[in-house]
């Protein structure tokens, strides 16, 4: 029988495989992260200079900077827990209960993705000011209060919005491991004696327990490199967090100084190396987290029956309130020729006109172009590569792969100001500067952990033995890949390319500075929208990057329900 | 009214016509394009323009100021500076006049320019990014505008104000220390008016942009802001404090690129910028206050204002106020 990487064992005939995808997942991570140590590292504002360490002495001596991490540690630590909580409540009424409307509230799960995020920030600024907020208006007017009950502008709106923010992420986790659950376990636990609430704590609970923990760790590291609430809500309240210093540091004067920011951003890219190791070692007997074995497996529907109303109503508020206010939002701004709150007046001049000047204008649709075209074919080559990657940090559990899970985190969990630069040192040596293709690259090594964090999540539930069983029953690699592996990882599949795609499409950070004329992308052009004030238009344009991204959410979702049909393992 | 002002606005177009010397137009031709490096808002009908008058296309990369110096140098340093011409706040300029990236020419436009806005030979001043106190009209009442820049200072505008961060934000830094050098007396009364106005509580954001959008929708009444806000928000309920002292701002410059990959495309596109077609078009359609002699933004009162440029602080001096505004500013 010829070894090839799906054949049974632990380690030997897979490391050709785990080497390969070191070297590639390495070159794509490692590179802009080495030369942005170089840069903190080095005299100068590049990456190349005298080595010293003034840069680090100067960022970590600042005395704000204690209080900038306890900050920090609240923002990204509350909204994990919010959104991990909250994406658990929604995915699991979505995919375990006869909830009706399932559909559409798996559509507004991950709408927030979809929305340029400092778009989001902006409309819940305009909901929750203290001045003249919307929601804060009406509810003063409604209760007679004499002051706001909300401000919007403190740690906890910082929570609340990065939480919606990254709920589609944390959602997109959860789902396919919820999908996979084999509802037999919780049986026997209720066939023991245990209670509803036992069973769940005691027996769902821990089974999830790698998806739950992939969920927190990528919102926790996502908030850590986030920028738009740092800067929309926090800036204005005060509340600097890392990414904000990170900003400060390179907004003060006019040559900024990329080096020392990256001093800073090493104590986010600590974190999450300390995060992704915790996480292995949490999950790491992965035998206790396997649901789908050749025993056979049912992932069976709950009967809600009298709590289906009152949670029907639960979740449509949830979504209304969290979801499709803020978005609403979003379509009155794009009608207005500049911002105002509703009356008369307002009604009264809204038109079409941000509509048609979006429309009508060459770049914006070039952009579009640009976008859906890194958005499809990106993800599509990112899910290829998390496959491989996934398989192996599953499968092997080797020292090797361990580092290839923490290499695959380098790009990500570096703020997103900063890594944009690592970016530009390293392709700027490479002939693919100002091209697509540098973009395309670039997305694929900054967010693989979207493509690979839902596959693990899927693929840890899989017993092994059931691709050695096919092995034994002699099929080739490719076939059990074809037959076994691939229908059980749809869901994962069709989670992790809604991740990497809507990202792709929304993707600001490094498209700033690596887009050139020809390559201008959505995000581009949206940020020069944001940054001449012009709400309306960049409304109007968020509006399409929603739709566009809603487009592709169904059909991947269409996608996966029509091939778990054709292997037949649709949920009962 | 409006027929009448632009019947006038094509008058004053046409007579201000662009003319440059075919044999440059002919080798601009050649080389098809020009690209241009910048952070200005709304050039495109002047790229158009300078289409239309030279047949040589102008290819626009916007680039954050942030990120200016680091972007620029790279690609230099690289040898893939693909920028003919540089357009940036006169410091950046000056500093990237110091790593050897910008060319040594003196446009024939700038004769028609002020003096003291010809450095060198290499860098070209033709505008200043002026700051000012825009307000809501709607919530102000005119007798409660300020006239002076301590009336900011004033207990009634407390929570009411929006500026941009001062412990970080280079422009306005900039001009709250060209207040101590050229508004006030000495440095103990600047001082108390720093103080007033962090007592006001003002909300911070972080840069110019997104200034005007809480006044406009009346989240707060006054902005430290920049007057062109007025013709690029319109019909928005905004105007400017007419102080009587001047209006401050970052001179805004112009150069070539040393290894200009299209020499002679650079320099056309230089002398265009500089043309008074150009300076109407960035004046009436940005808002720009412009160096040109003569023109003006149609913004009521803007023709009568004293705008002078600020002095360039060096980097290690934007950081040290910063640091001290920090300071000053941290929460009550």
């Amino acid at each position: 029988m010829r070894k090839s990487f799906l054949s049974p064992g632990t380690g030997e005939n897979r490391r050709p495989l785990t080497f390969g995808l070191l070297v590639l997942v390495g070159g794509l991570t490692v590179c802009p992260v080495v030369l942005l140590l170089l840069g903190s590292l080095t005299e100068g504002l590049g990456a190349f200079g005298r080595l010293t360490l003034a840069k680090y002495r100067a960022a970590y001596a600042d005395p704000g900077f204690a209080a900038i991490l306890y900050n920090t540690f609240v923002f990204t630590v509350g909204s994990a827990t919010v959104c991990t909580a909250l994406a658990f409540f929604l995915a699991y009424l979505n995919t375990r209960t006869n909830l009706p409307g399932k559909v559409l509230f798996r559509i507004l799960s991950v709408v927030p993705m979809m929305i340029p995020h400092i778009l989001f920030c902006v409309s819940w600024v305009l909901l929750l000011n203290p001045s003249n907020g919307l929601l804060n208006l009406l509810l003063r007017e409604a209760l007679g209060l004499s002051a706001s009950p909300f401000n919007i502008y403190t740690l906890p709106g910082m929570i609340l919005v990065e939480a919606l923010l990254d709920l589609p992420i944390a959602y997109l986790v959860l789902a396919p491991a919820l999908s996979a659950f084999d509802a037999t376990l919780e049986e026997s636990s209720h066939v023991c004696g245990a209670s509803r609430w036992h069973t769940f704590f005691r027996v769902t609970l821990p089974v999830l327990r790698p998806a739950v923990l992939a969920a927190f760790i990528l919102v926790i590291v996502r908030s850590l490199a986030s920028f738009a609430v740092p800067s929309v809500i926090g800036i204005p309240g005060r509340i600097y967090v890392l990414a904000s210093h990170i900003y400060r540091l390179v907004a003060t004067g006019f040559s900024p100084d990329y080096g020392q920011a990256a001093a800073v951003g090493t104590s986010a890219l600590a974190a999450s190396i300390v995060l992704v190791v915790l996480y292995r070692r949490l999950t790491a007997s992965s035998e206790r987290f396997v649901t789908v074995s050749g025993r056979g497996y049912r992932p069976a529907i709950i009967e809600l029956k009298r709590a289906k109303i009152p949670l029907l109503a639960v979740v449509g508020l949830l979504c209304f309130v969290w979801i499709v206010l803020p978005v609403l939002v979003l379509g009155y701004v794009s009608l207005l020729p500049y911002s105002m709150i509703p009356g008369e007046k307002a009604f009264a001049l809204m038109s079409l006109k941000n509509w048609r000047l979006v429309l009508a204008d060459p770049i914006s649709r070039l952009s579009l172009r640009n976008s859906l075209l890194l958005g499809i074919g990106g993800a599509v080559l990112g899910m290829v590569l998390s496959f491989f990657v996934s398989w192996v940090i599953v499968r092997v559990r080797s020292t090797a792969a361990g580092i290839l899970e923490s290499l695959s985190f380098l790009s990500f969990s570096f703020p997103g100001i900063v890594i944009g630069v690592g970016f530009l040192w390293f392709f700027v040596l490479t002939p693919l500067y100002g091209t697509l293709w540098a973009l395309l690259i670039g997305y694929i090594a900054t967010y693989l952990p979207y493509g690979i964090r839902p596959l693990t999540s899927a693929l840890v539930q899989i017993h092994s033995h059931l691709e050695e069983s096919s092995r034994v029953c002699g099929a080739g690699p490719l076939t059990t890949l074809r037959r076994i592996v691939f229908p059980l990882l749809v869901p994962g599949i069709v989670s992790g390319w809604i991740l990497m795609a809507t990202m792709f499409v929304r993707e600001l950070s490094l498209s700033v500075v690596l887009s050139r004329p020809g390559t201008e992308v959505l995000a581009v052009q949206i940020l020069r929208f944001s940054e001449d004030g012009l709400w309306g238009r960049l409304a109007a344009l968020g509006i399409v990057m929603i739709l566009i991204s809603t487009a592709l959410v169904v059909i991947a979702g269409l996608f996966g329900r029509r091939s778990l049909r054709a292997f037949g393992l649709e949920a009962s | 009214m409006k027929a009448l002002a632009s019947i006038l606005s094509c008058l004053l177009l046409s007579s201000a016509a662009f003319a440059a010397d075919p044999a440059l137009v002919e080798k601009a031709r050649a080389e098809k394009k020009a690209a241009f490096y910048a952070n200005i808002t709304a050039v495109e009908p002047i790229l158009e323009s300078f289409k239309a008058a030279t047949g040589v296309v102008a290819e626009y990369t916007r680039l954050s100021t942030s990120k200016f110096v680091s972007t620029v140098l790279t690609e230099h340093q690289a040898g893939k500076l693909s920028a003919d011409v540089l357009q940036a706040p006169l410091p950046i300029l000056e500093l990237l006049q110091e790593k050897g990236v910008l060319a040594d020419y003196r446009p024939a436009a700038l004769a028609a320019y002020p003096e003291w806005t010809r450095r060198d030979g290499r860098i070209f001043t033709f505008g200043i990014e002026a700051v000012a106190l825009i307000y809501n009209r709607e919530l102000v009442k005119a007798s409660d505008v300020p006239r002076r820049y301590e009336d900011l200072a004033d207990p009634k505008w407390k929570d009411k104000i929006v500026m941009a961060d001062p412990s970080s934000h280079a422009t306005t830094i900039s001009w709250l220390v060209a207040l101590k050098e050229k508004v006030f007396a000495e440095e103990a009364s600047w001082r108390r008016f720093l103080q007033g106005l962090a007592a006001n509580r003002p909300m911070f954001v972080a840069s110019f942009g997104p200034t005007p959008a809480p006044v406009e929708s009346g989240e707060k009444w006054i902005g430290i802001s920049m007057p062109k806000y007025i013709v690029t928000k319109a019909p928005a309920p905004l105007d400017w404090a007419r102080v009587e002292q001047p209006l401050f701002g970052t001179p805004r410059a112009m150069a070539l690129a040393a290894a200009a990959p299209r020499p002679h495309a650079a320099r056309l596109f230089a002398e265009y910028w500089l043309s008074r077609e150009a300076m109407m078009i960035l004046a009436e359609r940005v808002g720009e206050y412009v160096l040109h002699p003569g023109i003006f933004p149609p913004i009521a009162g803007m023709e009568k204002a004293r705008v002078e440029a600020i002095r360039e602080l060096p980097d290690e001096e934007i950081r040290r106020w910063g640091a001290e505004f920090k300071k000053i500013f941290a929460a009550p």
